[in-house]
């Protein structure tokens, strides 16, 4: 693949209490942004195992994002907070076994931030794609 | 330091009273010096239990064997368990109380301190001794004192000790029903978390190198799983073995069940076995170095635990096998828990 033609694809978890209604807004309001990523809606950032980020990256995905509502929002109360310390631990493994930092992003979105949404997609792709392709984590054969 | 005769008697006079229905401890082993786990049952067989440095196992792991045992056979129990536990084997048993395994009164816990010292890294004697594992070991103050077939020889401590003896705090068993040997909570042999330190100071291409060539070597014997106390669980995760097969079950069904891992041991999946591990054992793994001991290729486990211990620790301010009321690392949480990684 050239370096014009790559384009990086995006595992988007996304809470169906906001972010995924964030996302629903921002296409609903016609904003342009990169079509990079594919939401994959869960009940709460807080139900996101970590096993859906690294099975993602095995699967050959060039980045992850996870996406709740801002601390305070959480529908469930406290599933953000759980989300923040669990996919803190996350980040700092995959950097530490040298994954590189910008390959996993998270970020708070309400059902109201459409623009916010889109914001945070395009800042991944353009950080994602200078990298090139995620070769570390994908499977071989996958 | 400890007069093994004094656990002798402690284990003797338990299982005489119907106290506990069986002490677990270590043996002479029968292979070269190393102990082996035993579970005693009856008071004449108090006197084969050892307490040498090579002591290695985390005997907590015999207690969730012995508490599946009872669970599988549909069983009560008909008096608490005795284990003989040193200061890691003691925090183990305090994680699996925190998370509700078993209860404290079904255990009775016969500490015994590591004191100034700790067990032997069978890699490095072996290289003191030269190449010859010795046929037994003692602890011998600060030292240890090993036979072998030249004769006897002393070593210093801080030339053989395992690597996480080396760094651990806490040789004392602090929960406990009865224990033996000094209190030397908080000596401090090599600073904490130094080994990690080493390698976090390269730069994320050599952690890379470095890592990918682990993975590749991990051949998947799951003997870490297996030698860990905390790994307790029926049905891991990575084997994902358990969907039931049905009469009306699809070919397609089969073949698109969820399988996190796939069973060949190559880089993508050991890696993910290996992070996946890491994280499950966050807040929970006490630093026994278990895993990295059994390890048939020297996969250096120990990283990759110790990083999130000191995740734990530092972002975190959680404090692994120290409590047995408090909740667990991450089903809890702090207002101030970092989020500056959040946009
Ligand atoms: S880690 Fe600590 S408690 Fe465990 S054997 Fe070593 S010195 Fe003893
Ligand atoms: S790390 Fe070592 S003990 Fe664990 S599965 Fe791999 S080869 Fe086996
Ligand atoms: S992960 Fe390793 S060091 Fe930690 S508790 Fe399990 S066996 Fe011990």
């Amino acid at each position: 693949m050239s370096e014009q033609t790559y384009e990086p694809k995006i595992v988007a978890f996304l809470c169906k209490w906001c972010s995924s209604a964030g996302s629903d807004l921002a296409g609903v309001s016609r904003i342009q942004y990169p079509a990079n990523a594919t939401p994959i809606q869960v009940p709460c950032s807080g139900s996101v195992s970590p096993m859906y980020i690294l099975s993602a990256l095995k699967k050959g995905a060039d980045g992850v994002l996870v996406s709740g509502c801002h601390i305070g929002d959480c529908h469930y109360l406290e599933g953000n907070y759980l989300a923040r310390r669990k996919l803190h631990l996350v980040k700092e493994l995959l950097q530490f076994v040298g994954i590189e930092e910008n390959r996993f992003r998270m970020s708070w979105v309400s059902a109201a931030e459409g623009a916010k949404f889109a914001e945070v997609v395009k800042e991944f792709v353009d950080d994602l794609r200078p990298m090139g392709p995620q070769e570390k984590l994908k499977a071989k054969r996958a | 330091m400890i007069n093994v005769q004094d656990i002798r008697d402690t284990a003797r006079d338990l299982l005489a009273k119907g106290e506990v229905r069986a002490v677990i401890g270590w043996r002479a082993g029968s292979r070269g010096m190393a102990a082996e786990p035993c579970v005693v049952t009856k008071p004449e067989e108090a006197d084969s239990l050892v307490w040498d440095p090579t002591c290695y196992h985390n005997l907590a792991l015999q207690l969730v064997n012995d508490r599946k045992d009872l669970v599988h056979s549909k069983k009560t129990a008909t008096a608490p368990i005795g284990i003989v536990a040193k200061g890691c084997d003691a925090r183990a048993i305090v994680v699996l109380l925190q998370e509700h395994y078993f209860k404290r009164e079904d255990v009775y816990i016969i500490g015994v301190s590591c004191e100034n010292s700790g067990v032997l890294d069978e890699r490095k004697v072996k290289a003191q001794v030269g190449g010859f594992a010795p046929s037994a070991a003692a602890f011998d103050g600060d030292n240890f004192s090993v036979k072998t077939a030249k004769g006897d020889k002393k070593l210093a401590g801080r030339e053989v000790m395992a690597d996480r003896c080396l760094e651990c705090r806490t040789p004392f068993p602090k929960e406990n029903n009865t224990a033996f040997g000094d209190d030397k909570t908080g000596r401090e042999f090599d600073a904490q978390f130094a080994a990690l330190a080493r390698f976090e100071a390269n730069d994320e291409a050599a952690r890379w190198e470095f890592w990918q060539r682990q993975f590749d070597r991990c051949i998947r014997c799951f003997a870490c799983r297996s030698v860990c106390p905390m790994c307790f669980c029926d049905e891991c995760v990575v084997d994902s073995i358990e969907m039931k097969i049905a009469p009306e079950t699809t070919a397609e069904e089969k073949a698109n069940r969820i399988r996190w891992i796939e069973r060949s041991a190559v880089r993508s999946e050991n890696a993910t076995y290996h992070m996946t591990r890491a994280l499950h054992l966050a807040g929970r793994c006490v630093d026994c170095g278990e895993c990295e001991r059994v390890c048939p290729v020297n996969i250096p486990l120990r990283l990759l635990n110790t990083k999130m211990e000191r995740e734990a620790r530092e972002a975190f301010g959680f404090d692994p096998g120290a409590s047995i009321g408090g909740p667990s690392l991450v089903a809890s949480f702090r207002d101030d828990d970092p989020g500056e990684f959040i946009r």
